[in-house]
C-alpha cells in the first residue's frame, strides 16, 4: 500500500520537477557581475564554459558555442574544467555543468545560463554586448 | 569509450520498470538484482550493463546506427548513484526498515524516470556539488 503511494508521489512529483528543469535549463538570464580572468578576452565577446567529466550535454554545448565563435567576428569561445578551478566554481557559486557565461569586452560577465543554451539564444546575447 | 545515448535512456526506463515492481512488492531480492545490475555498468562499463546487451541485442537492430555517440562517464556516474540508492534500500527491506527502504528506493526511481523521460543528467546536477563540499572541508582541515 505505501509503496504504491511512494511510486505515485515519486512519479509525480518527477515530471513536475522535469518539466521545471527543462524549462528553465539553458536559458540565459541578464547578470553584471565583475570579474578576473587569467585568459585571453575576445574583441567583442567571450563565451566561457564550465564542464566537467560528468556532464552529457558539455559536448553539444561545445559545439554550438565554437560554432558560434567561429561564426560571429570578434567573440571567443573558453572551456575551463570545473573540477580543476574550484576555487573559481565556488567564487562565482557555479552549481551545474555545463554553465555558460557571457563575458564583455571587459571581462564583466553580462549573461549566464545553467544549462545547455539555444544558438539561437546565444547569438541574440550577443547582439545585445 | 563512448555509447549509443538511445540504450542509455532504454536502460533507464527498465530500471524504472522495475523499481516501481520493488516499490509495488517490497521485494529486497528485485533490489538487489538492480542493485547488481548498477553496479556492473559502474565497475565493468555500461558496455557489460544487462539492459544495455538487451538494447544492443533486441531494440537498436530494428533503430539503425545512431546519430552520434555519446561519453560513458556521465551515465556510469548516474548508476553509481544508483547502486548506492539501491544498496540502501535493500539494507532497509532486510532490516525491516519500511520507510526507509521506501524512500531511498524512490530516489532511485525518480533519477531513473527523469533519465528516461527527460534525458536528465544526474553528473551534470551533483558532480560540482559534491566536489565543492568535499575538498573544501578537506583542505580546511589541513593547517
Amino acid at each position: 500500500m505505501s509503496g504504491a503511494a511512494a511510486v505515485a508521489v515519486t512519479l509525480g512529483l518527477a515530471t513536475v520537477f522535469g518539466l521545471v528543469h527543462r524549462w528553465r535549463s539553458g536559458r540565459l538570464k541578464e547578470q553584471d557581475v565583475r570579474a578576473e580572468w587569467d585568459f585571453e578576452l575576445g574583441e567583442r565577446a567571450t563565451l566561457v564554459q564550465f564542464s566537467s567529466a560528468f556532464c552529457a550535454p558539455c559536448r553539444a554545448t561545445r559545439r554550438v558555442l565554437a560554432e558560434v565563435a567561429a561564426m560571429v567576428e570578434g567573440v571567443r569561445h573558453v572551456e575551463i574544467d570545473a573540477e580543476s578551478r574550484l576555487e573559481l566554481v565556488r567564487e562565482l557559486n557555479i552549481l551545474k555543468t555545463p554553465t555558460v557565461l557571457v563575458l564583455d569586452a571587459s571581462g564583466r560577465i553580462v549573461q549566464r545560463a545553467s544549462g545547455q543554451p539555444g544558438k539561437a539564444d546565444v547569438i541574440a546575447a550577443l547582439g545585445r554586448v | 569509450m563512448e555509447i549509443d545515448p538511445r540504450g542509455q535512456r532504454f536502460s533507464a526506463a527498465v530500471t524504472s520498470i522495475v523499481l516501481v515492481a520493488v516499490l509495488l512488492t517490497g521485494s529486497w531480492v528485485l533490489l538487489a538484482a538492480q542493485a547488481v545490475v548498477f553496479a556492473i555498468g559502474v565497475f565493468f562499463g555500461l558496455r557489460h550493463h544487462p539492459y544495455g546487451l538487451l538494447y544492443a541485442a533486441v531494440v537498436r537492430p530494428r533503430l539503425g546506427p545512431p546519430a552520434e555517440l555519446e561519453d560513458e562517464s556521465p551515465p556510469r556516474f548516474a548508476q553509481g548513484v544508483g547502486l548506492v540508492f539501491a544498496l540502501a534500500g535493500v539494507a532497509g527491506y532486510s532490516l525491516g526498515l519500511g520507510w526507509p527502504a521506501i524512500t531511498a528506493t524512490s530516489f532511485a526511481l525518480g533519477a531513473a524516470f527523469l533519465n528516461a523521460v527527460f534525458g536528465f543528467c544526474l553528473g551534470c546536477e551533483m558532480f560540482l556539488i559534491i566536489k565543492r563540499v568535499i575538498p573544501k572541508s578537506i583542505s580546511e582541515e589541513v593547517p
